[in-house]
């Protein structure tokens, strides 16, 4: 089959595994398939921008989060929530063709939908030493699991992220912006979210406050992940919202605090067909600037001249970072039991910042062992910026390493889905 | 010991005929007990991975009434906190389809929920990403008509992956494609067409419902805890069980039938333990010069009990062992016919693999063993007391066998005896109603021996007119009890059995028969094909008016048959609106009409015999079933007869069952046509009105009684074929005896000839002898018959189902038993009559 090698498009190795079968042999580009594209820049609007774009093929939200107990106990999270589409959505379509000669053709159910809903809850408890994780599938159908802009909210089950009532009343009149204006800061920081997950042995129970407006990445939140006018995808993030809540570990509740990230993508595209994963850093550092950066990792080892990041300062002003901007030497691995060999100490150097940070794992075993698996984990952060000494914490994603095991054939959902 | 053994294994290869007839008795009658444990087994056990197929892991299921449950009740039960060891929830939409002259159970699920409850890899035919790709799933939410079906049931329809079929759901024929097949599912799978649960709600006309939903807990106290959180959440409708009481309850259904099944098997082994006690007495009887020359060399008592009994335990070891591997064979048979049956009463199953009970096997042969010991015993006990002499003279011998027939009359005496004692006290027991029919059935076997001798004596007396032969062949007969006794006595039960069952199944059919004329008073019926597992079937309201909007219909009676969830466990109910013609049709056994109507007008209902047998109601009870607002007792007006359920159903009126269910459906009408129409041409043209668009059951009056005795038959095949395999035990047994008898006296019998007597006259004495036994037996069987009969139809079935059944009794129902009786005895006569015709006289004569 003459399908393209492509590998996940950030976290959501499902919906690129849905792409490549969706592509089912229609030549070279993962075409769209009646989906919408990510082309060129567009305009971004929130609250609307949060809700979901299911002309799109798949999307996600992202939330990380390093947080501590009063005692000085670290925990860290991921929460991820990812849609992505079977096909594009239609009007009511062949399965409810009346049958000749059947009177009256069925009601169509309220299970009929071709949106799915994907959610990762992974948590880090450090002082155990301990990484659970657990998965959610559903459908978009009976408020099973969906997402919605207004109010904001996005769900499967009982787990979910969304805006505290009062933040609903503000976020009641979205409006437009030019492409690359984020919306002022007085309809989104002020916007207050809560979060809720569990799985055995842990809950969290957190409210979210975001510190700054979204910050757009790439080209005005147009970012490309290869040459190929498709594989790009719309991306803005909040890399910094303050936590307050209660975790609930062995049924005894912590209150903890802490910093959260949040990442927003969507598209219809894949990686570009030389990229095999990536490597993504999202810091948060102690004087309130943030970095992030994903190196996009080729076949041959080398990585793509596609990578970028975005630098946050403490302002809030942001700017974009080329892949040639940022040096990153992995310095340690470290290897699961099955011999998948991951990086896990890193020194990020960006020049143009005068930033040189060290990078290390809070605990070294953070792989999410699911469909697809994946490293994703709670960092610590120390360096120098601008000569004087700067820490910070973090969550660092590692995709594309644990899938070498299927046949060189399975480029589709095999390949990422196997296990 | 050593001589002692190497005499009794050289005495039986000796007569290989005799060890061959015994052993193939015992065989049969182990046979028989095995195959019908692997038969009921079987069935059951594919119910079982039938249910297990789908969510097998469920502990619970949260089921709901003839509407079965809102589906947001799923939706809230997702939605909720359950901490960090929460339920898992999955729902399930089933019914039933139809492809082709195959039904199958359609199964709707939603992959993502049923994967998450049975853990990756555990719910066999759903897509699972992370087996599957994604292929699979995009297939099965976006495809049209997406089905799934096992490998094994797709290769018997001939459909490859990507074909697209035809099913009829309820009656509506809808496409549908085979987008997978669930390769090494087990067999469970095999009847069981899984689509999403979106598609199953749009073919069975079920938006917003749910069959059930399948809960998993976690074991212990979380368990527990959640069990009691969520039980105090479901509204009083829906009711929240583990899997395996659900389970058992539905098994439970099939208990009598399954027990009757038992006790037939169990009558083949009694038989057989007939044939070896004739076996192995006559064994020890041919022996009993060289037992006493052993007692005369010092051999114990205890060592002449123990090698006789040590024969028997071999025999028995050997018989048995041959005994299940031929019941594994005859397993196989049977399970085609007792599968049909529960098809046809109970639940839809389809058999794929033989369940081989161990315990149950183990259980059939030691029966087999201790049978033969305990058939043994009598002659090794009488054997191992006599006194270490040279052997008792035939005269001796024969004396002691008229004392023993004499004893065993005072025997069977007290055996009937005891049995009608134990009809008086043992109340509603099924198991003492069996009993007692063995209690009468030996007894019989006790009384026959007697009979013989008495009926031969008589005889000898009768024919002094017919020649000095005849009267010495009667008297012949009456004064070989020792070797002919027993063999008779087995026929005469086994004919017992045969005549017993032939009238009971014949009244049964005749009861229903007449039941169906008094009950379907209506013309021609109207039903669909069932399609939901609980709503049953359901007729299209638009169907309905087109079919009453045809000029031919006069009046009509409207019928919903649902299952109603009740304290007692699910019970159907038929919620009816009768035409006046049709209220005639209920015949009344307990209450009058005139009031039971009455209070039936006031939303009391009216309960089948079996229901009211079952559950020990009368009219005044009450019956609590549980409605959508929860529990409601309901007055019982009257029990009336019904032969169509052996669970027994409630009748109730319409309106007051679409008031407490919600439920306005009709799935059966009753169609009276106007005068001069004939119900044929009626049927064809409703079924007219209906085409293209309800594939509907559209019957007349006469078809549907036709059909009912064709059920009634095909559920009575087992029965048949049991009472055969007894009776051909018993004629095995009796042509090993007569046989044996006969060789026997090839001395006499050359003595005879040597007097005068032609070989013809020899060859007609021998059989006239036999055929003389085989009346003697059907003599003996056809009072005990018809008592036997009577305790089937007032003792078993009426505890086993409650039924009333009215005797009925035709020369029919004893012309199979006297077949039997003249086949058996002819063939046991046929060979010794051509040798004694043939044989030289002289070798004969010689053994004086």
């Amino acid at each position: 089959m003459g399908r393209r090698h492509a590998r996940i498009p950030i976290g959501a190795a499902l919906a690129a595994g849905v792409a490549c079968a969706m592509a089912g042999g229609a030549g070279s580009t993962p075409q769209a398939g009646g989906f919408a594209q990510a082309l060129s820049p567009r305009a971004f609007a929130f609250p609307r921008d949060h809700g979901p774009h299911r002309e799109f093929r798949q999307e996600w939200w992202y939330v990380t989060s390093n947080l501590e107990a009063a005692t000085g106990e670290r925990f860290g999270f991921e929460l991820t929530f990812f849609r992505f589409a079977l096909a594009p959505d239609a009007a009511p379509d062949a399965a409810q063709r009346p049958v000749s000669g059947v009177a009256t053709p069925p009601p169509s159910s309220a299970w009929r939908t071709r949106q799915i809903y994907m959610a990762h809850f992974a948590l880090t408890d450090v002082a155990a030493g301990r990484f659970r994780f657990a998965r959610k599938l559903s459908r978009e159908a009976l408020a099973l699991a969906g997402a919605q802009a207004a109010p904001f909210r996005v769900w499967i089950d009982d787990w979910s992220l969304e805006a505290a009532p009062s933040a609903a009343v503000k976020a009641d009149k979205p409006a437009a912006h030019a492409p690359g204006v984020v919306a002022s800061g007085a309809t989104v920081s002020g916007a207050t979210w809560t979060l809720r997950a569990a799985q055995p042995g842990y809950e969290v129970d957190l409210v979210l406050e975001p510190l700054t407006p979204p910050v757009l990445n790439g080209e005005a939140g147009f970012s490309r992940k290869s040459a190929e006018p498709g594989d790009a995808s719309f991306y803005y993030s909040i890399p910094r919202l303050e936590v307050r809540g209660r975790l609930v570990r062995d049924n005894h509740p912590v209150a903890v605090r802490g910093l959260a990230w949040f990442d927003r993508e969507w598209g219809s595209g894949a990686l570009g067909a030389r990229e095999v994963g990536w490597d993504w850093f999202a810091l948060q550092l102690n004087d309130g600037a943030t970095l992030m950066f994903y190196a996009l990792r080729n076949r041959d080892g080398t990585r793509d001249r596609h990578s970028a990041g975005t630098w946050v300062e403490p302002s809030g002003a942001s700017r974009p970072l080329t892949s040639e901007q940022v040096a990153i030497d992995v310095l340690d691995h470290w290897s699961n039991a099955r011999g998948t060999r991951y990086p896990s100490s890193w020194r990020i150097r960006v020049p143009s910042l005068s930033l040189e940070v060290g990078v290390r794992p809070v605990l070294a075993d953070q792989e999410f062992r699911s469909t697809p698996t994946y490293w994703e984990g709670a960092v610590d952060v120390s360096g120098t910026r601008g000569g004087a000494g700067i820490a910070g914490r973090g969550y660092v994603e590692l995709v594309g390493y644990a899938a070498e095991r299927s046949s060189p054939r399975a480029t589709g959902a095999k390949a990422l889905l196997g296990r | 010991m050593n001589a002692l053994h190497q005499a009794g294994v050289r005495h039986l290869l000796r007569h290989p005929a005799q060890l061959a007839l015994a052993l193939v008795g015992l065989a049969l009658g182990v046979g028989t007990i095995v195959a019908v444990e692997v038969a009921t087994e079987s069935s059951r056990r594919a119910f079982e991975l039938s249910l297990e197929a789908v969510n097998g892991p469920a502990t619970h299921q949260i089921t709901g009434g003839p509407r079965g449950i809102d589906e947001r009740l799923y939706v809230r039960l997702r939605a909720q906190s359950f901490g960090s060891s929460p339920p898992l929830f999955a729902p399930v939409l089933a019914g039933y389809v139809a492809i082709g002259e195959r039904t199958m159970q359609l199964v709707g699920v939603d992959p993502f929920a049923a994967l998450e409850l049975a853990g990756e890899g555990r719910a066999p035919g759903v897509p699972d990403p992370a087996t599957d790709g994604l292929d699979t799933l995009r297939d099965w939410l976006t495809e049209p008509g997406a089905v799934v079906m096992s490998a094994t049931a797709a290769s018997e329809l001939g459909l490859a992956t990507g074909r697209r079929l035809e099913l009829l759901v309820g009656g509506v024929p809808r496409p549908a494609t085979l987008i997978a097949q669930a390769a090494g599912a087990g067999p469970g799978l095999d009847g069981v067409l899984l689509t999403d649960i979106a598609q199953a709600q749009e073919w069975l006309g079920a938006t917003g419902r749910l069959s059930r939903i399948d809960v998993r807990l976690p074991a212990g106290a979380p368990g527990e805890e959640l069990l009691a959180r969520l039980r105090m959440q479901l509204p009083p409708s829906l009711e929240l069980r583990a899997t395996r009481a659900q389970l058992r309850e539905t098994l439970a259904m099939t208990d009598a039938f399954t027990t009757n099944l038992k006790a037939m098997s169990l009558l083949a082994l009694l038989v057989g333990a007939f044939l070896i006690y004739g076996a192995v007495s006559f064994a020890v009887l041919q022996r009993r010069p060289i037992m006493a020359v052993l007692r005369a060399l010092g051999a114990t008592r205890g060592q002449v009990l123990g090698l006789v009994l040590a024969e028997a335990a071999a025999l028995g070891i050997v018989g048995a062992a041959c005994g299940v591997l031929l019941g594994l064979v005859m397993g196989r048979g049977l399970v085609g016919l007792v599968s049909q049956t529960i098809n046809d009463l109970y639940f839809v199953v389809a058999v794929r693999e033989m369940s081989v009970p161990a315990v149950s096997l183990v259980a059939a042969a030691g029966g087999g063993v201790l049978t033969a010991l305990a058939a043994a015993l009598l002659p090794a006990l009488e054997v191992a007391a006599s006194a270490p002499q040279l052997g008792l003279s035939r005269s001796v011998l024969e004396r002691r066998a008229l004392h023993l027939a004499r004893s065993l009359l005072v025997v069977g005496a007290s055996l009937a005896a005891g049995a009608g004692l134990l009809v008086w006290v043992s109340g509603r027991s099924l198991l003492a109603g069996f009993a007692t029919l063995f209690m009468l059935l030996l007894g019989v076997a006790a009384v026959t021996p007697a009979a013989l001798r008495a009926l031969a004596l008589a005889a000898a007396r009768l024919s002094v007119r017919l020649g000095p032969v005849a009267r010495l062949a009667c008297r012949d007969i009456a004064g070989s009890l020792s070797r002919t006794g027993v063999a008779v006595a087995a026929l005469g039960m086994a004919l017992t059995a045969m005549i017993g069952v032939a009238i009971m199944v014949q009244s049964f059919r005749e009861s229903l028969r007449e039941w169906l004329i008094q009950a379907l008073r209506a013309d021609v019926y109207v039903s669909a094909p069932a399609a939901g597992e609980d709503s049953g079937r359901r007729l299209d309201p638009e169907v309905v008016r087109s079919l009453l909007a045809v000029p031919a219909v006069r009046t009509h009676s409207e019928s919903r048959r649902v299952v109603v969830p009740s304290p007692h466990g699910p019970l159907d109910v038929n919620a009816v609106r009768l035409a006046p013609e049709s209220y005639a049709g209920v015949r009344f056994t307990q209450a009058s009409a005139t009031s039971a109507w009455r209070e039936f007008a006031r939303g009391a209902i009216l309960i089948s015999e079996p229901l009211a047998w079952r559950l020990q109601l009368a009219p005044h009870d009450t019956l609590t079933l549980t409605t959508a607002s929860g529990p409601r007792a309901f007055p019982v007006a009257g029990v009336y007869r019904e032969y169509g359920n052996d669970r027994g159903e409630v009748l109730m009126g319409l309106d007051e069952y679409r008031r407490l269910w919600d439920d306005d459906s009709i799935s059966g009408l009753g169609i009276y046509l106007a005068p001069g129409v004939e119900a044929r041409v009626a049927a064809g043209v409703l079924r007219a009105a209906a085409r293209g668009r309800q594939a509907l059951f559209i019957r007349s009056n006469a078809d549907i009684r036709a059909l009912s005795m064709r059920i009634f038959d095909r559920t009575f095949v087992i029965t048949r074929v049991l009472y055969w395999l007894a009776a051909g035990v018993a004629a095995v047994g009796l042509v090993s005896a007569l046989l044996a008898w006969e060789l026997q006296r090839s001395r006499e019998l050359a003595v005879l000839r040597s007097l005068g007597l032609t070989p013809r006259s020899t060859a007609l004495l021998v059989l006239a002898q036999t055929v003389f036994m085989g009346i003697a037996a059907l003599a003996a069987a056809i009072p005990a018959g018809l008592l036997t009969a009577m305790v089937l139809t007032e003792v078993i079935n009426r505890r086993a189902f409650g039924w009333q059944i009215d005797l009925h009794l035709s020369p029919a129902q004893f012309l199979d038993a006297l077949w039997l009786a003249l086949g058996a005895a002819l063939a046991a006569g046929a060979y010794p009559a051509w040798r004694s015709a043939r044989a030289p006289l002289a070798p004969g004569m010689r053994e004086e």
